[in-house]
Formats: structure tokens, C-alpha cells, sequence
């Protein structure tokens, strides 16, 4: 293995800086052999979309097919409940391939189109205000807890039509199941009281729905067991899928955002010359610098030739980095600045093929309202804290600040 | 009898969602890239062809009238 090249994906080094851990790895082997943690770790932008798309090749089955040992390692007493967390994850609707996959993912699909999600736009833009016009005055904020997140999970209660005053109780859960690509032993454990603590919320207002289905996202995930599609176990794993996937990584969008204006300052005055002219690709660029999803697990179904004498085995996990290929210097000029100019930005913050995210229209509009409006009512944003302080969520998937207090000028 | 379409997929757009083939299979299939390609423009009615175009994640297909040029989606 290359001298600057080692394998602890916890180390404090690779969650402040995957894009030093990770691209140093990218340039010395892009299709790595991680044996600490027994996995493949593809870095390379080519060989990500490669994979990506090759479902047929590595399986989204993932937790059914990954039948090695946790890693890092779980209290051999948790097993029971591991195995128990593996059979419900199993119900989400991404964990299929093939033609299941397709007719599982149809059921949601339609309602995230890019012309049925612009309708929501005005419902984003006033909740941006309401939210803006209570923290402007202060003079500071935490972006990720006064903003971010009750921006975001207001909207995802709205789409679901339930209460978005449960907020609180809901984010606490949320933020037991959060840590399940961590390093923490007791991971398995919060992760399955957070699923039995959701579910158990959701259980009743699912009941109602299947009964007495409206035009809500909460109601169309339940059309699918009413059309026979989903089991009420589907129902409700998708449900907190969609609830969780729909708030939290769009959380990390707006903070990690803000942390690289307020790193970044000329640019952030570039978009305050036009904010409506510059907001798409300014998004854009946003996702690929810092997105809130770092990496993607994915089981190999064969033996896979990946090229440069890499041979993928049967069953091996392979986890390919999107932190990494997005910063990949044969596709994006200078991929370690920020410029909100990028055009064209073929990043893959949202992964690519077809587990392409489901909820990127949606992500996106969140992120152009909440830019947009931060550019029309702010000169710009300085950290409360040296920038080698701020604490990253301990995982290897998500790239998510535990806090981002900003003052605000 | 049903107009002609002309469709056209954004290359530098498509991610390869297949959403189009979901809804279209008939009109659309993944070329070796894994991207959307258009293998029969009168594969299916114009409607479920307009239903594969509104359904692309990423905006990518662009359906006209392969006549008029009348540009019926987006």
C-alpha cells in the first residue's frame, strides 16, 4: 500500500477531510482494497458512474447480500437485533434491483418530477422568509439547528401532511438512526429504537391512509399496498426512508453550503450580484464541493473485472465515494475551488444510474429558495469557531455537521 | 393517424434513471453508457411518451412534433 495512503475511515484526519483521505486514494489507487474495514473503496469519477451503473454488477439487495460481520465490529449480543435491523432495511424500496426495483420506485417516483415538485416552490420560498425574518435581527444563528433543519423538515411534513410541530421528537429519532454507517458499537441499537420509535408514530397515520388515502406523498407511499405493490412493512419503511432521506441530507446541503460561502467569501458576493441569475449552477456547485453524501455501499453480485489488475469477488462489498469524484481533476478544472459559475457540473452528489436519488428535484428547489434568500438579505457569514473545531457526524456516508454557529453581517 | 415525434435526449443531462424506460419501453432504451436512448420514436402513444419525458429526473428529453417543431415537452 503507498505510503500516504492508510485504511481507518474513522480516523479524525478522513472525517474533517475526506477530500485529502479520499484523494489521495483517487490518485494512487482509484479501486482500492480496504482491509480493515473489508470493503472495495472506489474513488475515481469514471469508475464511480462505471459502477453506479452496472446494477446488475452490485447489487442495492445490500442488506440481505452483505453477509460478512459488521465493520467496524457490533457487542456480539446486539447480533440478534442486527439481524432484525438487516430484515427491515431489506423492506426500503432502494434495497431492490431489476424490474422490482423499477416497480417498487414507480410508485413514488411520479411524485417527485421536476414540474410536480415546482409547485411547491412558493410553499419553500415563504417558509425561507418566515424562517429568515425571526433569525435576521440576531445577528448570528446555528445555520444547521435555526435554519436548516426547520426549514427542511417543515417541508417534508408538508409533502407527508403530518403535524410539523412533532419536529423535535421526530429529529431526535431521526438522529439515533443517523449514525448506522458509524463507528459507534451501540450504532445497531439506537438505530433500531429510532426505526421501532418512527414506525410506531407513523403506524396509525399509515392505518388511516391506506383506509382513506388523500393526494399526499404520506398517502401515495400507501396507493402502493393498496395497488398491491407494497406490504404495510414496505409502507412504512419507505415512509421513514422518505421522511429521514427527505429532511436530513438536505440539511447537510444547506449547511455545508453555507460553511463554503462563508469560506469562500468572493463567491458568495458573486452570487449576491444576481442572485436569480447565478442560484442553479450556484447549487449545483454546492453539491459537488462538499455533498452531503460522502459514499454508497453496494454488494458485488459476480466477480467484477475493475480494471488496472483490480478483481472484485463475488459477494465483496464495494463502497464507491462521492466526495471523491466529485473533486476528480480529469473532469472538473481546479476541483478544489468553489465556483459558482461551473458549467457544465456533471457532479454525482446524487449518485447516478437508476438509484439516481429520488428526492433530488426536491433538494435542489430547498437549496436555490434558501441561497437565494440568504444572498438577498446577508453580506456574508463568519464561522463562531476555528474551522478545525467543527465536528462532523462520525460516519462514513453522510457528511453532516453536528453544528455550524455563523454571525451573520 | 398519430403525428410524428422527434425526441431528443440531453447527453450531458442524462443520468442514466431509466425512468423513460419504465414508462416507455417500447420508445426508449440505455445505450452503452447506460444512458437513455431513443430506439423507436413511435414506440408508444404520444401521451405515455410525454408521461416517460415529464418522469426523467433530470429534464433531459425534449419532445416535439417532428413537423410543426412544435416543442410539446418541457
Amino acid at each position: 500500500m503507498p505510503a500516504n495512503i492508510h485504511d481507518d475511515l474513522f480516523s479524525a484526519e478522513a472525517i474533517r477531510d475526506p477530500y485529502g483521505f479520499f484523494g489521495a486514494l483517487r490518485s494512487e489507487a482509484p479501486v482500492h482494497w480496504n482491509e480493515q474495514y473489508r470493503m472495495w473503496v472506489v474513488t475515481s469519477y469514471e469508475r464511480l458512474v462505471w459502477t453506479a451503473r452496472h446494477p446488475e454488477y452490485f447489487s442495492s439487495e445490500v442488506a440481505l447480500r452483505d453477509n460478512a460481520p459488521p465493520s467496524p465490529s457490533i457487542p456480539e449480543e446486539d447480533m440478534e437485533l442486527f439481524a432484525a435491523v438487516r430484515q427491515w432495511r431489506a423492506a426500503q424500496f432502494t434495497q431492490n434491483d431489476g424490474a422490482k426495483h423499477k416497480e417498487k420506485r414507480k410508485i413514488v417516483h411520479g411524485y417527485f418530477t421536476p414540474k410536480a415538485m415546482e409547485t411547491w416552490r412558493p410553499l419553500v420560498r415563504q417558509t425561507v422568509n418566515d424562517l429568515l425574518d425571526d433569525l435576521q435581527g440576531a445577528g448570528r444563528m446555528d445555520v444547521m439547528h435555526d435554519f436548516a433543519t426547520p426549514l427542511t423538515y417543515s417541508i417534508i411534513a408538508s409533502l407527508m401532511d403530518i403535524p410539523p410541530s412533532d419536529r423535535n421528537f421526530v429529529k431526535e429519532l431521526c438522529g439515533r438512526m443517523c449514525g448506522f454507517d458509524g463507528n459507534q458499537p451501540d450504532r445497531v441499537r439506537m438505530y433500531a429504537e429510532g426505526v421501532q420509535a418512527v414506525t410506531d408514530y407513523l403506524a396509525p397515520i399509515v392505518a388511516e391512509r391506506v383506509r382513506d388515502p388523500g393526494d399526499d406523498l404520506l398517502s401515495v407511499i400507501c396507493k402502493g399496498e393498496i395497488m398491491g405493490a407494497y406490504t404495510r412493512d414496505e409502507v412504512l419503511a419507505n415512509a421513514l426512508l422518505l421522511l429521514v432521506a427527505g429532511h436530513e441530507t438536505t440539511n447537510d446541503l444547506i449547511s455545508n453550503g453555507v460553511l463554503a460561502f462563508a469560506q469562500h467569501s468572493d463567491q458568495f458576493d458573486l452570487l449576491k450580484t444576481d442572485p436569480d441569475a447565478h442560484i442553479v449552477n450556484a447549487v449545483e456547485e454546492v453539491l459537488r464541493f462538499d455533498s452531503p453524501l460522502k459514499s454508497i455501499q453496494r454488494v458485488a453480485t459476480r466477480d467484477v473485472d475493475m480494471g488496472d489488475g483490480q478483481q472484485v469477488g463475488k459477494d465483496d462489498r464495494v463502497r464507491w465515494v462521492i466526495s471523491s469524484a466529485n473533486r476528480d481533476p480529469k473532469v472538473f478544472d481546479d476541483p478544489d475551488g468553489l465556483d459558482i459559475t461551473r458549467n457544465p457540473n456533471p457532479h454525482v452528489a446524487f449518485g447516478s444510474g437508476v438509484h439516481h436519488c429520488l428526492g433530488a428535484t426536491l433538494a435542489r428547489l430547498e437549496g436555490q429558495e434558501a441561497f437565494a434568500e440568504l444572498a438577498r438579505r446577508f453580506e456574508g457569514f463568519e464561522l463562531e469557531t476555528d474551522p478545525q473545531d467543527l465536528e462532523y457526524l462520525p460516519s462514513v456516508g453522510q457528511r453532516t455537521l453536528l453544528n455550524l454557529p455563523v454571525s451573520t453581517r | 393517424m398519430a403525428r410524428q415525434l422527434k425526441i431528443t435526449v440531453d447527453y450531458n443531462v442524462c443520468v442514466g434513471n431509466a425512468m423513460c424506460e419504465t414508462f416507455a419501453e417500447n420508445t426508449f432504451g440505455l445505450n452503452e453508457d447506460r444512458q437513455s436512448y431513443v430506439k423507436n420514436a413511435a414506440g408508444d402513444p404520444e401521451e405515455t411518451i410525454i408521461e416517460a419525458a415529464e418522469n426523467c429526473p433530470v429534464t433531459a428529453i425534449t419532445v416535439e412534433d417532428a413537423e410543426t417543431g412544435e416543442i410539446l415537452f418541457p
